[in-house]
């Protein structure tokens, strides 16, 4: 799942990071691209190798939290591969919708396959769209969901906002991020998995150790989950708390719209 | 909401419902019944572990255990671990739900039904066997794995009668049931006669309170 645009921007010498690099903010939308088009076909894959199966749970309680009804319209901003899309297109039904949004094309392809596969096809849009400049009505959305792409967002504060404009009031974001483990112990052996395991098992499984080392760094720059939950407060969104899974090595954020 | 890690929860009950979705694929007599309950939530709440989960009955087939629901209980009960146990293995839940420790929100009907419908669960077990190995092969190892479950009931039924028995019998560590019900009988009875003397006394008490209070 991506949104390939970049990380934290830094307004007076126009870069941005890329993972711990830094890259002139022009630039970085096509790296970031350049990574997910390598890892598109087998990003699934890779996922469940890499966090050992664990990332279907890490959704099975979003999906959980996000209580969503028959006839609603759920928007999957960096959906990718579609594994949410399938499930929310299960839980609106016929009378609802969902948008499976990604700005990445190759991604995208590979979800809206998946999805015709799986079958989910009658109340499924597939969306090419920048989570920074939603191409939706306002109050149009009762929830969005952002798993695992926050982190590749150039603006995230421009995104929330487009994402708080286009929820219905009443309507919830579900920010699915990593983040900071909440033990020392768990943080250093989290960090020998990232930066050594991870990027071995890119070279092995996906040829790409590069993707996987930017995956680990783009982590790294990640907000933590209490300012992460400060930006999204910043941005709008009341109610808003988060809860930690495996440690904190991911947290999900709710907010919703007043 | 409960203070659990969600991930280790939702992992849980992601593997009991996928077994229960399974049970109840290969117990079709109770499609039917489900069906009737289908879009009823059920929360239980296990005091022993400070632990909510919900049961979805999104329809005859599938179920979903969830352990965050918004969307309103047809119940709610809360208990401990041995209530529950003692609740599932109840051929009388109604009598367990009034007079166990279970606390009950809402409507106890559907609550009830459910328990019925998974005491009575048929499942097939040879199918899946026959879907795997052929109908030779699957038939042969589902009859093996039926003469070892009747052995195993017909071991149980009759280790419990002889531990029954020595702890009777044998050993007099217990007294005899008939023995011990003629005792409880004995008691109540007694309870009964001290309840209506002391009724009795009462009255007279009023009586002479009354006399003293005329001129």
């Amino acid at each position: 799942m991506t949104d390939d645009t970049t990380s934290t921007p830094h307004e007076e010498d126009n870069t941005t990071d890329f993972g711990f690099s830094r890259v002139n903010r022009g630039d970085k939308a096509g790296m970031v691209r350049g990574v997910f088009d390598s890892v598109a076909g087998r990003y699934d894959l890779m996922n469940d190798l890499m966090s050992g199966g664990i990332h279907r749970i890490w959704k099975r309680f979003t999906i959980e939290l996000s209580a969503v009804r028959p006839g609603q319209t759920v928007l999957d901003i960096a959906g990718g591969t579609g594994d949410l899309a399938a499930k929310f297109s299960r839980l609106v039904g016929s009378e609802g919708q969902v948008i499976l949004a990604d700005i990445n094309a190759a991604m995208l392809t590979v979800g809206r396959d998946r999805l015709i596969d799986k079958g989910a096809t009658g109340n499924v849009q597939v969306v090419q769209a920048d989570a920074q400049h939603l191409p939706f009505d306002d109050n149009s959305i009762d929830c969005i969901t952002i798993a695992f792409g926050l982190r590749n967002v150039t603006d995230k504060a421009m995104a929330m906002r487009s994402m708080l404009r286009v929820l219905r009031p009443g309507g919830r974001l579900l920010v699915l991020e990593f983040s900071k483990p909440t033990s020392a112990l768990l943080g250093k052996l989290y960090d020998q998995y990232s930066f050594q395991i991870l990027p071995a098992m890119g070279r092995l499984i996906a040829q790409d150790a590069e993707s996987y080392r930017y995956l680990a760094e783009s982590i790294r720059q990640h907000p933590d989950q209490e300012t992460l939950l400060e930006m999204m407060e910043t941005a709008g969104f009341v109610n808003c708390r988060y809860h930690n899974m495996t440690g904190g090595v991911v947290a999900l954020h709710q907010g919703f719209k007043a | 909401m409960t203070q659990h890690d969600p991930a280790l929860l939702s992992a849980a009950l992601a593997g009991i419902e996928r077994a229960l979705n399974q049970a109840i694929a290969l117990s079709p007599t109770s499609h039917e019944e489900l069906a009737g309950l289908a879009g009823t939530v059920l929360g239980v709440e296990i005091t022993t572990f400070d632990l909510t989960v919900y049961l979805e009955i999104v329809s005859g087939i599938e179920t979903r255990l969830l352990t965050h629901c918004e969307l309103p209980t047809a119940a709610f009960v809360r208990g401990t671990v041995e209530d529950f146990a003692s609740l599932a293995s109840s051929k009388d839940p109604a009598a367990v739900l009034i007079n166990s420790g279970i606390e009950l929100e809402g409507n106890s009907a559907s609550l009830i039904t459910l328990q019925q419908i998974i005491s009575r669960m048929d499942i097939d077990w040879e199918a899946p066997l026959v879907a795997t190995l052929g109908d030779v092969m699957g038939h042969q190892i589902a009859e093996i794995l039926r003469n070892i479950f009747r052995w195993g009931e017909s071991a149980r039924a009759s280790l419990r009668r002889q531990v029954s028995e020595f702890v009777l019998e044998e050993a007099r560590l217990t007294p005899p049931k008939a023995e011990l019900e003629y005792f409880f009988d004995a008691v109540q009875s007694l309870s009964m006669q001290v309840d209506r003397v002391q009724n009795k006394v009462e009255k007279l008490r009023a009586k002479v309170e009354q006399k003293r209070g005329q001129p």
